[in-house]
């Protein structure tokens, strides 16, 4: 068959290009790894801290502060290091022990620990669980101090009783519960979240700038030749769609396998998600015939595949997540297809949904799809023979 | 020095014409600046979160709550607290976010507590609220903490001997806090969400704008125009010089205009004009270091733009232009130290802090190391080809 | 007194040694050819003249002016016209020219006159200001060669400039060679095209693996092989008569006759045609044709390197 032959040339020169090997095969892994590394395993706001003193009841309360589950503490010993840690994002707050802390819980003053906190970061409710922190340090003292006063014992006693009944004390609890349905899900791995963002991303950027091989083949006059041979023009449009599209599903089946086998990236439904991915490749097939029948300059054409790629990827939640989105931009993202994917991809990943759960996703995906390689076929059959 | 010029002007005009270099230089930027900016929220907007109880105590430590201490949490705008009788109401607004979190005093908390046996509240969050539901766990756990505090007090007291409580219980509840939490403000060295995604493109996008400018000598090459201009009476290095020139004039101007663009169109903060020129220069400087390199060692036109292309884009990731990396682990931090657009965000972010002039200075020599590595590199590998018919 | 003076020009790339021992010399108004097949040096050999190249050794002086390419002022007296058509597509024709002409440090005033005149004689005034990516073929070669021309030098180098052009447009080239070298301008022509050398240069070097193999006038060459003239007599009556008669001519070394025609060889054709044409007409036999052929470059090319000049 004619249409795979020109299919096959499509697919064999990408894979002569040097670049593709970088752009097509490292570059969505470094990625996925950068990203995960980076952002996975979910938020966890870090508290650098600093023990000036180094006492004993300073050290309790490092160590309080270290079995918190609510955030990560990072040890400093340099204020000034700390301080622009904080002031850079490296950490998101600070804490900061002073030498005299222990010197003033024994002499009966009142000590102070300093929280470092930037106005235009919303510390506000971590200030308030290390508050809490501090004050249970704080209840011990008081009943050592009361217990003093009233005469009991000495200090170091006191001390002692008030940390025995800490214990001992029935305290009130605050019985946490959860319920609502998740965004982000319970329990995704640490690579879940970008890599289908990320899957969408690079089949798009991969076949728009891929559209510049199609201008090029029209430009070396190799498409004119094709006309000039006994092949039909539907042959050969159906072979560069099929070029187009091996293209795309070669970017999408790699990403894919790659994620699963590399950093255990679940992909939900297999036959599900399968769809979803023959559907982003058709799309993406589209859009790559239309750049590659609207420029005629190829350079120019891999420019604007890069930057459409990327501009819709952004618009289109592969970026930065769609859930952060403001309400408005939400409603813009879903003109591209990139938005429609994601969705569908989190229904199946994040909430273990079938093809059931996402008929709309694909009935719209699939609508791009047609819409897109029925416009470029058209352009490039009108661009072949005129 | 005259023919540099009359070689930088001729290659400035052949890449106005060029719609790639504008696209990549001014329009990609500032398109995907303008999508951030849009698209991404504005946290220093005040945070939403809002509460709401249920009373089925009616004691007085859970009234001392909710008169005592949430008033002042919403006439302090931390949150806004909603007062419900009927559980099953209140839930069905939790989980469906209408309420990011809900207090629950159960009947005879207070009873319990007063007798020493503990006593449980229930804290219903919304799972896509978890920072809503972490400043109300916050806000009671604080006040149960006081309570806490006077019945270990009082606790502490009876195993040292003492023989009254009730009187205790008042002592306690007198006591001062012997820790208390003062606050440091500290500056910010960070960018905002617009003027980080601002500078991130400027300077990812600079790359490829310069390119533009260092691969014109390969294709001089190309065109045959080479030989011209080696057979013409101007000395070699004002051939270099020419495309250095139009580089940095290219770079430098796609940098200007989009921090202008973005300023004035979305409200970026780009910081002390004199500082962002120093880091600009010295990035764009840094920038056509890295691809002379690239465009010394290879051959082609095409083969230079692939490789420049993965540079760009691989230094791009690393150096944090995509999204900030302030909290990435230590070997990705290091590596990204090794990129001139880390340098670069830096030296904004330093800059952000108003500290004046002198926090550019470690940035800036950052990337002059740069241009001065590469430049050598360059002028290393390319001697006797790079000029050569 | 000589424009270009070059000795003893060695190049090696690598292994391969390019030009071995290059030198001669070009007078003012002279047009001096350099005959050689493909990969002869003649390339090699001009960029080191232009001073794009730098030579392993030997000199190259132009209007005394030594050149080597570290020279900058001395390349004011060379115009050089690389093979390849070096132009820049996304420029037009005159902007391709103001660039150039810059480089060459053409005073303003008179380059924007200088450049309409250089238009002119390439016949691009039209099409001037028209992107050069849009030309054909034999206006591009047209504007390489314009190129080369602006600056009025007094030594212009001119690189193959007819191969791949078409006739006409090289017929036009050729014509203009040939009136640069009335007005003055000394000019090195390099080709691979015998019937070029021969039209245009007043001296050749027949040069191959890069080492001059002979030079001279054409007719200095064609005497250094020492071969025989040909004359071909178209004949109208007895061609055996003629030939019987011409026997008698002791400096012919052959007569042949055949059907309609007579073949002589000799040694100077030109000397010896007005009394072959006499014996003719004595004879009463009728001369319908005169043909002399003299023996050409290519057979010179030929008796020197054993090879055929076009590869």
């Amino acid at each position: 068959m004619k249409a795979l032959a020109i299919t096959w040339v499509n697919v064999k020169r990408l894979v002569r290009d040097p670049s593709t090997i970088f752009f097509v095969f490292i570059f969505p892994m470094l990625l996925i790894l950068v990203l995960g590394a980076s952002f996975g395993g979910g938020f966890q706001p870090q508290v650098a801290v600093l023990d000036e003193g180094g006492g004993p009841f300073a050290q309790e309360l490092v160590d309080e502060m270290a079995g918190s589950e609510d955030f990560d503490t990072i040890s400093y010993d340099d204020r000034g290091a700390l301080l622009e840690d904080v002031e850079r994002g490296v950490a998101n707050m600070g804490v900061v022990v002073p030498a005299d802390y222990d010197e003033r819980l024994q002499s009966g003053a009142v000590a102070q620990v300093e929280f470092v906190g930037r106005l235009d970061q919303s510390v506000v409710q971590y200030r308030a669980t290390i508050e809490a922190i501090v004050a249970d340090q704080s209840a011990v003292f008081r009943a050592a101090r009361l217990v003093e006063a009233q005469g009991l014992a000495g200090f170091d006693d006191a001390v002692a009783s008030a940390q025995l009944a800490t214990t001992s004390t029935a305290r009130t609890v605050v019985v946490r519960e959860s319920t609502g349905e998740s965004v982000f899900g319970e329990d995704l791995g640490q690579f879940d979240l970008g890599a289908p963002a990320n899957l969408i991303l690079f089949v798009f950027l991969t076949s728009l700038a891929g559209s510049a091989a199609l201008i090029n083949t029209r430009r070396l006059g190799v498409s004119r030749r094709m006309v000039s041979t006994p092949t039909s023009i539907g042959q050969i449009l159906l072979g560069e769609t099929g070029g187009r599209f091996s293209i795309a599903m070669i970017q999408g089946l790699f990403i894919m396998v790659g994620a699963a086998v590399a950093f255990q990236v679940r992909w939900g439904n297999l036959a599900a998600s399968s769809v979803l991915l023959i559907l982003l490749a058709l799309v993406g097939a589209g859009a790559g015939m239309l750049m590659g029948a609207i420029f005629d300059n190829d350079e120019q054409a891999g420019s604007m595949g890069v930057f459409i790629g990327l501009g819709l990827a952004a618009l289109g939640g592969c970026m930065v997540p769609l859930e952060i989105f403001p309400d408005t931009m939400v409603k813009i993202a879903h003109i591209t297809p990139h938005a429609w994917a994601l969705d569908g991809f989190a229904e199946l990943i994040r909430r273990g949904g079938t093809i059931g759960d996402i008929l709309v996703e694909i009935v719209v995906l699939a609508a791009f799809g047609v819409a897109l390689l029925t416009l470029g076929t058209w352009r490039l059959r009108a661009k072949l023979t005129h | 020095m005259r023919a540099a010029f009359v070689i930088a002007g001729k290659d400035l005009s052949q890449r106005i014409r060029d719609r790639s270099a504008i696209l990549l230089g001014l329009v990609a930027p500032l398109g995907l600046a303008f999508i951030f900016s849009a698209i991404i929220p504005d946290t220093t907007a005040s945070f939403d979160v809002s509460l709401a109880y249920v009373d089925q105590d009616g004691g007085e430590i859970s009234s001392g709550f909710i008169s005592g201490v949430l008033p002042d949490i919403e006439a302090d705008e931390l949150a806004t607290v909603e007062p419900y009788t009927d559980l099953d109401t209140a839930m069905v607004d939790v989980e469906s976010g209408t309420t990011h979190a809900l207090y629950v005093f159960p009947d005879g908390f207070t009873d319990g507590v007063l007798a020493g046996d503990g006593g449980s509240v229930r804290l219903v969050g919304n799972v896509d609220h978890s920072i809503s539901t972490q400043i109300a766990d916050a806000i009671l756990s604080g006040y149960l903490a006081e309570i806490d505090a006077v019945g270990i007090s009082v606790d502490a007291a009876m195993r040292s001997g003492a023989q009254d409580p009730t009187a205790l219980v008042a002592a306690a509840a007198q006591s001062p806090d012997a820790v208390v939490l003062v606050d440091t403000e500290a500056a910010s060295r960070e960018l905002d969400a617009t003027t980080f995604f601002s500078a991130g493109m400027a300077v990812f996008f600079l790359f490829f704008t310069v390119q533009f400018g260092v691969s014109s000598l390969l294709e001089e090459r190309f065109y045959g125009t080479l030989p011209r201009l080696l057979g013409a009476p101007i000395s070699r290095w004002s051939i270099l010089g020419g495309k250095a020139t139009s580089s940095f004039i290219l770079g430098l101007t796609s940098m200007v205009v989009l921090a202008v663009a973005t300023t004035l169109l979305i409200g970026a903060e780009w910081g002390n004009p004199a500082g962002v020129a120093i880091l600009m220069i010295s990035g764009v400087l840094a920038a056509i270091g890295i691809m002379a390199v690239v465009a010394v060692v290879s051959k082609t036109p095409e083969q230079a733009a692939n490789w420049q292309s993965i540079v760009a884009v691989l230094l791009g990731l690393l150096g944090g232009t995509f999204f900030p990396l302030s909290q990435a682990p230590p070997a990705l931090a290091f590596f990204s130290k090794l990129t001139p657009h880390a340098w670069f965000l830096q030296g904004l972010g330093d800059l952000s802090a108003g500290d004046g002039l002198s926090v550019v200075v470690i940035p800036a020599l950052a990337m002059l190391t740069f241009f001065v590595v590469t430049v050598a590199i360059a002028v290393l590998a390319g001697r006797g080809r790079v000029l050569a018919p | 007194m000589n424009v270009l003076e070059c000795e003893g020009l060695v190049k090696a790339f690598d292994d391969l040694v390019a030009v071995d021992d290059v030198g001669f010399h070009i007078a003012a108004g002279e047009t001096y050819g350099l005959l050689g097949p493909n990969g002869a040096g003649k390339t090699t050999s001009i960029s080191m003249i232009a001073g794009i190249l730098e030579s392993d050794s030997g000199s190259v002086t132009v209007g005394g002016t030594e050149i080597t390419t570290r020279t900058t002022e001395g390349k004011r007296q060379i115009g050089y016209v690389p093979q390849d058509i070096a132009i820049y597509p996304d420029l037009s024709a005159r902007e391709n020219l103001r660039f150039f002409g810059k480089l060459y440090g053409i005073p303003k005033a008179r380059l924007d006159e200088r450049i309409d005149e250089v238009l002119a004689v390439i016949g691009l005034t039209d099409r001037g200001d028209d992107r050069t990516e849009e030309y054909s073929g034999g206006m591009r070669r047209r504007l390489n060669i314009g190129i080369g021309l602006l600056h009025e030098p007094m030594l212009l180098i001119l690189d193959e400039p007819t191969v791949g052009v078409d006739p006409q447009s090289r017929n036009s080239i050729l014509e203009g060679v040939e009136e640069l070298g009335r007005t003055g301008t000394a000019v090195l022509y390099t080709t691979h095209y015998m019937e070029e050398a021969e039209r245009l240069c007043d001296r050749v070097a027949i040069i191959d693996g890069g080492k001059i193999r002979a030079e001279g006038t054409r007719r200095e060459l064609v005497e250094l092989v020492g071969q025989l003239d040909t004359i071909n007599l178209g004949v109208v009556g007895s061609a055996r008569r003629l030939a019987e008669a011409l026997a008698s001519v002791t400096e012919l070394e052959s007569v042949i006759a055949t059907e309609g025609s007579v073949e002589i060889l000799v040694e100077g054709a030109s000397g010896l045609l007005p009394r072959v044409l006499e014996i003719a007409q004595q004879s009463d036999v009728g001369v319908s044709g005169v043909e002399v052929i003299e023996p050409n470059l290519e057979s010179v090319f030929l008796h020197l390197t054993g090879k055929a000049l076009r590869d």
